[in-house]
């Protein structure tokens, strides 16, 4: 069974040396325990466009989906078999990158 | 099935009855649930909650009885069996974390109590439609998310015991808290229910201090629960209770159980203080021969582990009886900023305030207790003392 984890971000700065070699650590784990499936840091929302082709023509529009105070900073995608070890990981995960994660399971 | 369900029940036909509605019920759900991973254990899970089921819609003096069956116990826990293997995983799982808690307590009396959907929401006083919604977005993230349907692994027990407990001491508080004659009386059913559960849990974890604790604390307060609301719904508090009404048998059994974990010589968690400190209360014949000094020193010991201003509150109204209502008030005072919401603040002030003969204050306390009290037992109470006044 699959979960996003999801990085809450705010503007209050940007991820740390520290934060970035525990990140780099616990990386390491989710791959060796075969949780990993794939992960990213994203760039920050100013840098996003977003489109919208439901209608005749695609719109494009500079900035994110949403101005918020929190947005998504990066994100796991990882394996697991039930909620309980994927909230052990995401723990793990929360105190590497030092922000809040959101955990939702795939569909 | 029949055999263990007659011998907890004591009644053949029930138990043949719920037997036979538990297979009728497997017949439907199970070619679209599918079926569940202990067919056996499933089945003898829900034969006992259609057995409970049916004594709670029969009529309540008959069952009285019965019910005070599953609400003593005198003997050792008996070793645990399936049927109990079973509802233990329910209740780990009614309880998980990841749930909002007031969806932890709907869904434990939903799947582990019995209870029907209706019969919640009125124990809540929320409207059914919001409690289906509830347990139905409830179970909908225990399937989308996966929870898994198990006991807690031996590291992770003792943090999810924890909410275990706090569930089952929420679901005992609301029962507690029912008094006054417009009551609905399924919110009596909630303290019996919740002695039930944690008589599970307790078997689960024989040795576990505030399993323990928990159970000795509701048994304890449980006693007193006749001599709670006079006859004409008025809340009795502890200083003014009948004493001679209260439950010897529940009392003898928790003051066993605070003694077990006395002799246990560990430190002592929350609930096993509390249990202490309604022991030392139900061993006073009289209140006059209360021992307020163990009282007070329990409550030290309290406050060291749970520092909130409602058991700071609660030490003050202890340490009045030993140094005077003018250091307990001293004591109450401080704690304006965190408890002026709080009726039970503002009557303990009243009530100091009165002893002080500081009637104005007193009287204007006693008015704002009565505005912030939701109770109409405790309203009742609170305008008579005020109304003594003159």
């Amino acid at each position: 069974m699959q979960y996003l984890f999801s990085v809450i971000d705010d503007a209050t700065g940007t991820g740390t040396a520290e934060e970035g070699a525990a990140i780099d650590a616990f990386n390491d784990r989710l791959q060796a325990q075969g949780y990993w499936v794939f992960a990213g840091g994203l760039e920050s929302p100013s840098s996003a466009t977003v489109i919208d082709n439901r209608g005749a023509e695609a719109i494009l529009t500079d900035g994110p989906f949403v101005e918020s105070k929190e947005y998504l900073g990066g994100f796991w995608v990882i394996e697991a078999p039930d909620l309980d070890v994927a909230l052990k990981l995401a723990a793990e995960g929360s105190k590497a990158c030092n922000r809040k994660v959101e955990v939702r399971p795939f569909q | 099935m029949v055999a263990s369900l007659t011998r907890r029940f004591g009644d053949l036909d029930l138990a043949e009855e719920a037997v036979a509605e538990a297979f009728a019920t497997a017949v439907e759900r199970w070619p679209a649930d599918g079926v569940p991973p202990n067919p056996g254990g499933w089945l003898t899970t829900t034969a006992n909650r259609k057995a409970i089921d049916r004594i709670r819609r029969e009529n309540k003096r008959d069952t009285k009885q019965q019910e005070a069956q599953l609400l003593y116990d005198d003997g050792p826990p008996e070793p645990l069996g399936p049927i109990d293997d079973e509802r233990l995983r329910l209740i780990f799982t009614c309880c998980h974390p990841a749930l909002a808690q007031e969806a932890r307590v709907a869904l434990t009396l939903r799947m582990v109590g019995g209870l029907t959907v209706p019969e919640i929401a009125r124990a809540f006083l929320v409207q059914a439609t919001t409690m289906e919604r509830r347990i139905t977005r409830a179970k909908a993230k225990i399937k989308a998310a996966r929870i898994p349907y198990r006991v807690p692994s031996a590291a992770d027990l003792p943090a999810r015991v924890s909410g275990v407990l706090t569930v089952l001491f929420l679901v005992f508080n609301e029962g507690y808290l029912a008094t006054g004659p417009d009551t609905d009386p399924i919110r009596h059913d909630l303290t019996a229910e919740a002695i039930r559960l944690t008589r599970l849990i307790r078997a689960l974890l024989p040795e576990d201090g505030e399993v323990t604790g928990l159970l000795a604390l509701m048994l304890l307060i449980e006693a007193r629960r006749a001599a709670r609301v006079s006859a004409s719904g008025e809340l009795v508090t502890l200083d003014e209770q009948d004493r001679g009404v209260w439950d010897a048998a529940l009392i003898a059994e928790g003051h066993h159980l605070v003694r077990e974990r006395l002799a246990a010589g560990v430190a002592p968690g929350r609930y096993q203080i509390l249990a202490a400190i309604n022991a030392v209360h139900t061993s006073a014949r009289d209140v006059r021969d209360t021992d307020w000094t163990q009282v007070a020193a329990l409550y030290d010991q309290l406050v060291r582990i749970d520092p909130s201003p409602i058991v700071a509150l609660n030490r003050a109204i202890a340490v009045a009886e030993l140094d005077g209502p003018e250091v307990a008030l001293a004591a109450v005072n401080r704690l304006a900023d965190q408890l002026a919401g709080y009726h039970a603040y503002h009557a303990a002030r009243a009530d100091l305030l009165r002893r002080l003969g500081r009637s104005q204050e007193s009287r204007a306390a006693y008015d704002k207790a009565i505005e912030l009290a939701g109770n109409t037992a405790e309203t009742a109470k609170l305008t008579r003392r005020r109304d003594q006044l003159g």
